[in-house]
């Protein structure tokens, strides 16, 4: 439980404070821009992509084959802008872990590995790194919302508690999901195509 | 209603592409076009007003090494709900060897309609397909109903796209992380050894998949704007 605490504090020293989940994308175009809009953004994030992500991470805690579970979220991520996104904070966090719970299944990560299978390695109960990565999935873009719409951080802090995040890793546990988010993955594609100054690596 | 229909297409020693096996069931009624050439046309067509909550149908597709086939719908499909309210399912099952080109019309999800989808895709080393999806979500001011969309291929056994579409829930309709308000999605898969390059707009991309092959997506308000995307590639 400890360590599912350690990766969801955003003090983490992963990386994950430069990744805005699409948000930043999407307060650029005006489609995120207050509490409602905010809400739904993560309302549909969770239940899509977090869905996704925690139940790869649940499988890597069961003890799946980690390069099969690696092979079949690619095929689950078909934008390549998603994937990198998913092997950046893979590989911070990565650093980190190797330092604080060093081990040999971590060893046994393929190269640049996705981010939920190094929360399920990590986080060896399925439901737990589940939740992990569902609370994830939500709680960068929300603080990527208050720095970038300057956002009331009461207002989102009570979106945030108020999502089905313990839902959702809940039904992660049960099968291996393969939910698209095609509009996530556009919105990822643009914002590296959108010229000017980011903030956020996505 | 419960149908299962079987195409088989072959290679002829003279380079044509012949239909081996067709066996239609109704509604799913296989029609071959008069023609010999390297590449065979099939059209799909609906005989009878389908899928209707609690039908469950079937195809199974498979195009031999050396043998082209291109399937195509002749209308757009209603998903309809049933008198019993049970759900209505299709599974599209693809062997390809050769080459496959599928072109259904666009699927139109009604309201109240239930209805599960799966596509599957099996690969052979050196084959290749093209596939497209366009959803509508409900008639004109309709509300969706609810579909589930599921396209699964692989190469070899190994995963290419993995990807379920989930429609028909207002909150996630309309999030900007799930389908933005639009009322069209498509999406068209290609599975050859052609480099692609990324590609893409506010509400469409092209994009390389991760172990080959290339997925064009795109959201829209009407279907002639989602098409014209997936015409380009």
């Amino acid at each position: 439980m400890l360590t599912a605490l350690i990766l969801a504090d955003s003090r983490f020293p992963g990386g994950g404070h430069v990744h805005s989940g699409g948000l930043e994308e999407a307060a650029a175009r005006g489609l995120v821009s207050d509490e409602p809009s905010l809400r739904s953004f993560l309302h549909g994030r969770l239940v899509g992509a977090g869905l996704l992500a925690a139940g790869f991470a649940a499988a890597a805690a069961r003890g799946e084959d980690l390069d099969v579970l690696d092979a079949e979220l690619d095929a689950r991520t078909p934008s390549p802008a998603q994937r990198e996104a998913s092997r950046a904070q893979g590989r911070g966090m990565l650093r980190a872990a190797r330092r604080a719970w060093p081990s040999e299944r971590l060893a046994a990560l393929p190269r640049d590995p996705h981010q939920p299978l190094v929360i399920g390695v990590l986080v060896d109960d399925p439901f737990e790194a589940a939740l992990t990565c569902a609370y994830l999935a939500v709680s960068g873009p929300a603080s990527a919302a208050v720095r970038l719409l300057g956002l009331d951080p009461f207002g989102v802090n009570a979106i945030v508690a108020g999502l089905p995040v313990q839902d959702v890793a809940s039904r992660a546990c049960k099968e291996l999901p393969a939910l698209g988010s095609p509009a996530l993955d556009l919105l990822a594609e643009a914002h590296l195509r959108r010229e000017g100054v980011r903030l956020f690596g996505s | 209603m419960k149908a299962s229909a079987r195409l088989v297409v072959s290679p002829d020693p003279h380079g044509n592409s012949v239909v081996r096996v067709l066996r239609s069931m109704t509604p799913l009624t296989l029609v071959p076009a008069r023609r010999v050439g390297p590449v065979a046309l099939v059209h799909l067509v609906s005989s009878v007003t389908a899928p209707l909550g609690g039908d469950s149908l079937s195809l199974t597709v498979e195009v031999e090494r050396g043998a082209s086939l291109e399937l195509r719908g002749v209308a757009a499909t209603l998903l309809l709900p049933g008198s019993s309210g049970a759900e209505s399912s299709s599974l599209v099952r693809f062997h390809v060897q050769g080459n496959l080109c599928y072109k259904p019309e666009p699927t139109v999800v009604t309201g109240r309609a239930n209805h599960t989808a799966v596509v599957e895709a099996e690969l052979d080393g050196h084959a290749q397909l093209r596939t497209r999806e366009v959803l509508v979500l409900g008639r004109a001011g309709e509300a969706s109903g609810a579909l589930s969309s599921t396209v699964r291929a692989t190469r070899c056994g190994k995963p290419l796209l993995h990807q379920q579409l989930v429609v028909g829930s207002p909150s996630i309709d309309g999030s900007p992380a799930g389908l933005a308000g639009k009322r069209v999605v498509g999406t068209e898969l290609v599975l050859d050894s052609v480099a692609r390059e990324s590609d893409g707009g506010e509400w469409w991309s092209v994009v390389p998949l991760a172990a080959g092959g290339t997925l064009a997506t795109a959201l829209g308000e009407d279907v002639v704007t989602v098409t014209r995307v997936l015409d380009a590639i």
